[in-house]
């Protein structure tokens, strides 16, 4: 890495880059859209939610422990949780339980794989390697998770008849909620798979292009993002397996019978 | 096709239900009686018809016959066996039963009448097998119609495939929830024909969930009429329909046939 190629950005600069804010909420006033006040707080949102998080990597890089870091990363499966949980309006049965638990196996087990079997830096708590990489992660999985419970709630109640029908039958609960299940993994899976095949070509990705900006030679930078790619896509691939093969069994009784709603 | 003056006195009894009561809480933590005591019993060779009017709790009994939902208190007998204590699956197999709206599972009518078999991880039975032929009889259909899709079907047909694939397991008793609903008279009518012909060649046990005085008229052996979850009057189906004991089953006779059904 040659980090001393990169040009410092002072504060007089940063408002020069606020600038382009500024000239999105003139744009958004003089077309009359409506969403200034919401362009205006997100941009506040995100200067302060992305300073504290600067100072407070800082200071947990400073601290150079291994428990800043864990309690760092359990916040970050927390915060994925919850914006995960606010973004759907029809939450399966014991939806925490079930995402939570998918997020914490699925991510965290690849985060493992990942920093020790791929990446292998040392020490295994290295925050410079450790919160961005578990942030890519976490980010993304959460995706996944929100579309996989999502979609697996939406299929329960719009197949209810075809369940019936197949447990009236003799099926067990997973043979009845089979396509349930499969469509809500495949919708979990798409935008990821969609993501790896526009890579490159529709868009450079961020981890990638500020790898570059660093001083990072384009061919390194590119095999960091093919490796995080695949860890995420098997994060997401992971997490949402759990969470619909976990969750599909909370729309059943251990009698096979389909609860009510 | 009147088969109300068939001898009944050496039917077994199948499926007895002994002081049956199922209450569901509301969201407000009230609870609701949904059926109170209900106790009668169905037999083999007849069958038994579950009148009343929308709400009564007709639907929710019929499905605890099979597990789909379970009773809150009091048990319910198959062949002198709790099917609390038989495996859910095994039971369904037992006593087969067909929906309220016929759904037909995605392909032709033949791999609607093979799932049964797939649910059970066993070899599905060829379009030439002596079962398909069987259900296909029973119901009427032709084997002509085996390679349509399912889905294309008209709705008389319809429930004729739901009635035979039901029919494929070998049922002890099966279950019909409100079968004419979405049938016009002459198809209630080969409906009705063919109820009777399978309750007396297969010496099922069946169990009518239904509004229409017609069917149960022409095919109900024993009759039960439901009135808020509770059996108000129950006996010999056409004495009951010719001398109604109660005022409350007096007036259910006395509302016309339309309005029972379009209160479903």
């Amino acid at each position: 890495m040659k980090n001393s190629h990169i040009i410092p950005l002072d504060l007089i600069q940063l408002v020069y880059a606020y600038a382009l804010i500024l000239l999105s909420l003139a744009l958004a006033r003089w077309q009359k859209i409506g969403h200034e006040k919401q362009l205006l707080w997100s941009s506040m949102r995100m200067l302060v939610q992305l300073i504290a998080v600067g100072y407070l990597l800082n200071l947990i890089f400073a601290i150079n422990s291994p428990l800043p870091v864990v309690l760092m990363l359990l916040a970050m499966a927390g915060f994925s949780l919850q914006v995960a949980g606010s973004r759907i309006k029809k939450r399966m049965p014991n939806f925490y339980r079930v995402v939570g638990s998918s997020i914490f196996i699925g991510c965290g087990g690849v985060t493992v794989y990942f920093s020790f079997l791929v990446v292998g830096f040392s020490p295994w708590f290295d925050p410079r390697y450790l919160i961005p990489l578990a942030g890519m992660i976490f980010g993304n999985a959460m995706n996944g998770a929100s579309l996989a419970a999502e979609r697996l709630s939406a299929e329960m109640h719009e197949r209810r008849e075809e369940i019936e029908c197949a447990l009236s039958l003799g099926a067990t609960s997973r043979q009845s909620a089979a396509e349930a299940i499969r469509n809500a993994y495949s919708a979990a899976l798409r935008p990821t798979i969609n993501t790896m095949a526009a890579t490159g070509i529709v868009a450079l990705p961020g981890m990638m292009t500020g790898q570059i900006l660093s001083g990072t030679e384009p061919i390194i930078a590119v095999r960091y993002q093919i490796a995080i790619l695949c860890a995420i896509t098997g994060a997401v691939a992971v997490t949402s397996f759990l969470i619909v093969q976990q969750g599909y069994r909370r729309f059943f009784t251990d009698a096979h019978q389909l609860k009510s709603e | 096709m009147n088969m109300n003056q068939q001898q009944k006195s050496d039917n077994d009894p199948c499926v007895e239900f002994i002081d049956v009561g199922v209450t569901k809480l509301s969201p407000a933590d009230t609870e609701t009686i949904i059926l109170d005591r209900i106790s009668f019993t169905a037999r083999q060779g007849e069958i038994t018809g579950i009148i009343g009017a929308s709400g009564s709790g007709k639907s929710t009994l019929i499905r605890l016959c099979n597990r789909m939902d379970d009773p809150s208190e009091g048990t319910i007998e198959l062949n002198g066996q709790n099917i609390a204590t038989i495996n859910p699956l095994l039971l369904r197999r037992k006593i087969a039963m067909v929906l309220q709206k016929p759904f037909m599972f995605e392909g032709t009518l033949l791999e609607n009448l093979q799932r049964p078999f797939m649910f059970r991880n066993m070899a599905p039975p060829s379009a030439e097998s002596l079962e398909i032929a069987r259900v296909l009889d029973l119901v009427q259909l032709s084997r002509e119609m085996l390679k349509r899709n399912a889905r294309s079907l008209s709705g008389g047909e319809q429930q004729k495939v739901n009635l035979a694939r039901a029919l494929i397991n070998h049922p002890q008793v099966l279950l019909l929830d409100e079968p004419t609903s979405a049938l016009d008279r002459p198809s209630t009518t080969r409906l009705a024909s063919t109820l009777i012909n399978i309750c007396q060649s297969e010496h099922l046990a069946i169990m009518v969930v239904t509004h229409d005085l017609y069917l149960t008229e022409h095919i109900v052996n024993h009759l039960i009429y439901l009135e808020e979850g509770r059996i108000v009057e129950q006996g010999v189906g056409p004495q009951m329909l010719a001398m109604p004991q109660t005022t409350a089953f007096s007036n259910f006779l006395a509302k016309p046939e339309r309005e029972q059904k379009s209160s479903s």
